[in-house]
């Protein structure tokens, strides 16, 4: 008998999570053993992974400040992952305080974990959906109480979309998402590729298969292909650290390293 | 995070060479660890730390425990990675002194040492505390995410269940939670042993649907299940769904099948009043069956497949009724749906003859045909007569080959006789169904052909039933085996509706008069001037001689006594039939009562042979 939609995700502690791993490249401690080796593996294969993912973290901080600085203050962050410092909500809420969030993540441990750092936040929330049922996001309750869809939204696509198989139809799915939300929102995306490093990011997305969420690189034309139908804010589609970096030492002598494609569009 | 200097450190501040000092230190952290504050941010905190250190190096006799509070301080402002304290400290060895224009006289130089030492024992301590703090969250957050997809499963699950086990449209119980319960009786750990079961099913559901739409159906389904369900007797132990238009009751702690059947009775009267659809009352009725006795030894699960089946027999009874299961009958049902199914197989075996029963001419005694009774000669239940599966070989259909058999192998056998003793006619029973089939005077024709029977010598018996209704087909065919020169008779006559104008236009030989009016029946009582036939035998000298006015032949059946005999003789009766003239017996019988007869007129012409003994088989 297939399982009732209704069933809820199982917790298997035993599989490496890539939320606890990417925690532990970015230097926290919100991580299992089984995580840990799984993270100490992917570092082998490409060893300045920790800078992967700070970079990558500082393209999230990036956005949300563009979006703020673009008068948004709602935010829906799917493929949020373990809350580490530098919080959406915290970011986001320096700037307005009445600023409200939405996380959504497949992991339930990064969910609980979440909900637990956002006690006592009456703007922010996190929710166990899964990126595939954009209808089952958007319909959420919490998302309806919390988010006014007639508003602009900053859609939050984190270095989640490459754990969408082509199977699964990713572009469909993020048309749907961003569809539904109102002119004006914005829509940030981050991308791993092997464009620049096809062996070492290519045995790193080939470790991710043993995590729940494995990893389908993407091209730099196929990553622009998410944003059809969006304005594409500048610089467009580009490598992670050359998003309107703060300072060109933030930048690097090799940005393509970084190996993560990045770009908002804008809804009409 | 405000990290605003103290406020003794203004001065030290003001030193040239902290801006520096502070942009190096910040320069280095950045590189080594990243928080997402702003540069400016983090130069402030950077700065604040600076200022301490310096009062920490140059202040008398030197602020204990100082560096170790830069230490953790540096984490918590986020800088916790090992990076952070490599850069830390290099920024500061290497850095400090020079940039701040401090002589590194022996005592600062310890100084400077000692708070190194510390600041690196209160980074380490602090991120050590982080970690664990961090690991206890991660923990408590698996635990609670595996305690919540557990609770989520069981809610899941009792959904499920409840899907599972109830009917969606009417929130009842199902058949699967009904077997259940069934079998939690059976397992007999409860104080009670007699359970009842009342399946209730609307007749001709489908008409409505059909006629009204699904969503009438539906509608009507609902009420039905909230009448059922509000009664309140308190042995209902449960009211389920069991299919689309059928609904089971089991009543717990019953004494006897009366205690069940009163619930059913409940519910047929809560049926009963009328259903209204959007105004408009649509009529049903409901048919119940009932069965009642123990749970013990798996016996609850048979009495639901006992309720079903005197269901069955209420639907076949009329229908808006209610039948108790009774075992008898059911065996019944069940002997007559094995020989059905063993049927075809016994014809192809073989296993179907003919018996034939002596007819006589009533004036002479003389025997003048016989009739083919089909047997079956049964491999368990030995030979069986025809009243015992004709009914169902018409009900299959198979009475058509059979009656073809059978009609062939009297044909060939009369045929025989005919070197015995000529001008002996074999009387066959047809069915309706085989007068209803094309090509059956066809049939006839070719087994007269293959077994050499003059046409005129066999005899048709058709029922009254048969030609009540004359269609085409039927009319076609006793036209054809007119032509063909074979006699038909009515068979019965006189129990059913037989249309007499029938008797006048239709091509017929004779009438068999039934049993029923051969024997004689109870004088009614005489009421003067009551206009009706004073006696029996006025009766069936009426019958013989409407026979005889429309120039039939007519025999009378089921005569079992030499009284009887003369009565009808009496009657001017053509033929007779029955136990007084002899059984059904098999073929050689018959040749041997022939040859007896033709030995006896030899001697002793114009006499009656005595009936011979009863043979049994």
């Amino acid at each position: 008998m297939e399982r009732p939609d209704w069933a809820p995700a199982d917790v298997d502690l035993s599989r490496p999570s890539v939320a606890r791993a990417y925690d532990y490249w970015l230097g926290g401690s919100h991580n299992f053993e089984v995580d840990r080796e799984f993270a100490r593996q992917a570092l082998a294969a490409v060893p300045d992974l920790r800078l992967v993912a700070r970079a990558n973290r500082e393209f999230l901080h990036r956005a949300v400040r563009f979006m703020l600085d673009e008068g948004i203050r709602q935010f829906l962050d799917i493929g949020s992952g373990i809350p580490t410092v530098g919080n959406v909500h915290e970011i986001a809420q320096q700037v307005d305080p009445d600023s409200r969030v939405v996380y959504v993540d497949i992991d339930p441990v990064a969910v609980t974990h979440s909900t637990h750092i956002l006690a006592g936040q009456p703007n922010a929330v996190a929710l166990l959906e899964d990126l595939r049922h954009p209808e089952a996001v958007l319909d959420h309750p919490e998302v309806r109480r919390l988010l006014d869809l007639d508003r602009p939204v900053g859609l939050l696509l984190v270095s989640v979309v490459h754990a969408v198989p082509d199977q699964d139809d990713p572009y469909g799915l993020i048309r749907r998402l961003w569809t539904a939300l109102a002119p004006g929102s914005c829509v940030a995306i981050s991308h791993v590729t092997t464009d620049s490093r096809p062996d070492e990011m290519g045995e790193g997305a080939r470790l991710s298969g043993r995590t729940n969420t494995p990893v389908t690189a993407r091209t730099r034309t196929q990553v622009e292909d998410f944003f059809a139908g969006l304005d594409l804010v500048e610089p467009g589609v580009v490598w992670s650290p050359l998003w309107r970096p703060e300072s060109s030492a933030d930048v690097g002598e090799h940005p393509e390293r970084m190996s993560f494609y990045v770009g908002v569009g804008r809804r009409r | 995070m405000s990290d605003r200097p103290a406020a003794d450190g203004l001065d030290d501040r003001s030193r040239p060479g902290v801006e520096e000092f502070v942009t190096a230190w910040a320069t280095a952290l950045h590189r080594a660890h990243y928080v997402p504050i702003s540069a400016e941010q983090r130069r402030r905190i950077v700065a604040g730390l600076a200022d301490r250190l310096v009062t920490a190096v140059l202040a008398e006799p030197g602020e204990p425990g100082g560096g170790r509070r830069i230490g953790t301080d540096l984490v918590a402002a986020g800088f916790g990675s090992p990076e952070a304290l490599g850069g830390t400290i290099a920024v500061i060895g290497s850095r400090f002194l020079g940039e701040l224009g401090i002589t590194a006289d022996p005592t600062i130089a310890a100084r400077l040492n000692r708070l190194l030492a510390d600041l690196a024992a209160g980074f380490t301590s602090a991120a050590h505390d982080l970690s664990l703090r961090a690991q206890d969250t991660v923990r408590l957050a698996a635990l609670a995410a595996r305690t919540q997809a557990e609770e989520a499963l069981r809610v899941s699950e009792a959904r499920f269940r409840r899907f599972a086990t109830h009917d969606q449209l009417t929130g009842l119980p199902n058949l699967t939670l009904l077997t259940e319960q069934l079998g939690r009786l059976s397992a007999a750990q409860l104080p009670i042993d007699r359970v009842g079961v009342c399946c209730l099913d609307v007749d001709d559901f489908a008409a409505v649907n059909d006629v009204l739409g699904y969503q009438v159906g539906d509608l009507l389904l609902r009420e039905i299940a909230d009448r059922v369900g509000a009664l309140t007797d308190r042995r209902i132990d449960l009211v389920a769904r069991l299919d689309s238009d059928r609904f089971a009751i089991l009543v717990r702690d019953t004494t006897c099948a009366g205690d069940a059947v009163k619930i059913a009775d409940q519910a047929l009267a809560a049926l009963a009043a009328p259903f209204r659809v959007n105004g408009t009352e649509v009529p049903l009725t409901v048919s119940a069956g009932v069965a009642e006795g123990t749970v013990a030894d798996g016996g609850a699960a048979t009495l639901m497949r006992a309720s079903e089946i005197a269901l069955h027999w209420a639907k076949a009874d009329g229908k808006a009724t209610l039948r108790q299961f009774d075992q008898d009958r059911s065996n019944a049902d069940a002997e007559r749906y094995r020989l059905s199914a063993a049927m075809p197989a016994a014809l192809r075996r073989g296993e179907f003859t003919a018996a034939y029963q002596p007819i006589v001419a009533l004036r002479s005694g003389q025997l003048t045909g016989v009739e083919a009774l089909a047997r079956w000669q049964h491999p368990q239940l030995g030979l069986l007569s025809a009243a015992r599966f004709i009914e169902l070989a018409e009900r299959t259909g198979l009475v058509v080959p059979l009656g073809r058999q059978l009609l062939e192998q009297a044909c060939r056998q009369a045929s025989r006789w005919q070197r015995v003793q000529p001008g002996l006619y074999v009387s066959v029973n047809v069915s309706v169904r085989q007068l209803r089939r094309n090509g059956f005077a066809g049939a006839v024709a070719q087994i007269l052909d293959r077994t050499g029977l003059p046409p005129h010598l066999l005899q048709l018996e058709v029922t009254e039933q048969a030609v009540i209704d004359l269609t085409g087909i039927v009319t076609e065919t006793l036209a054809a085996l007119m032509k063909l020169g074979v006699r038909i008779v009515i068979d019965d006559f006189g129990i059913g509706y037989a249309n007499l104008a029938n008797l006048r236009s239709l091509p017929l030989h004779g009438l068999k008069l039934d049993a029923s009016l051969t024997r004689s029946s109870a004088q009614p009582a005489r009421r003067p001037g009551a206009r009706r036939p004073g006696t029996d035998d006025d009766f069936l000298s009426t019958v013989v001689s409407l026979g005889h006015k429309l120039g039939l032949v007519v025999t009378a059946e089921g005569i079992e006594t030499a009284q009887q005999a003369r009565r009808l003789t009496a009657t001017g009766c053509d033929n007779g039939q029955g136990w007084h003239f002899g059984r059904p017996v098999p073929p050689h019988e018959i040749t041997a009562r022939i040859v007896a007869q033709q030995h006896h007129d030899a001697v002793s012409p114009g006499t009656e042979l005595p009936a011979l003994p009863i043979q049994q088989r």
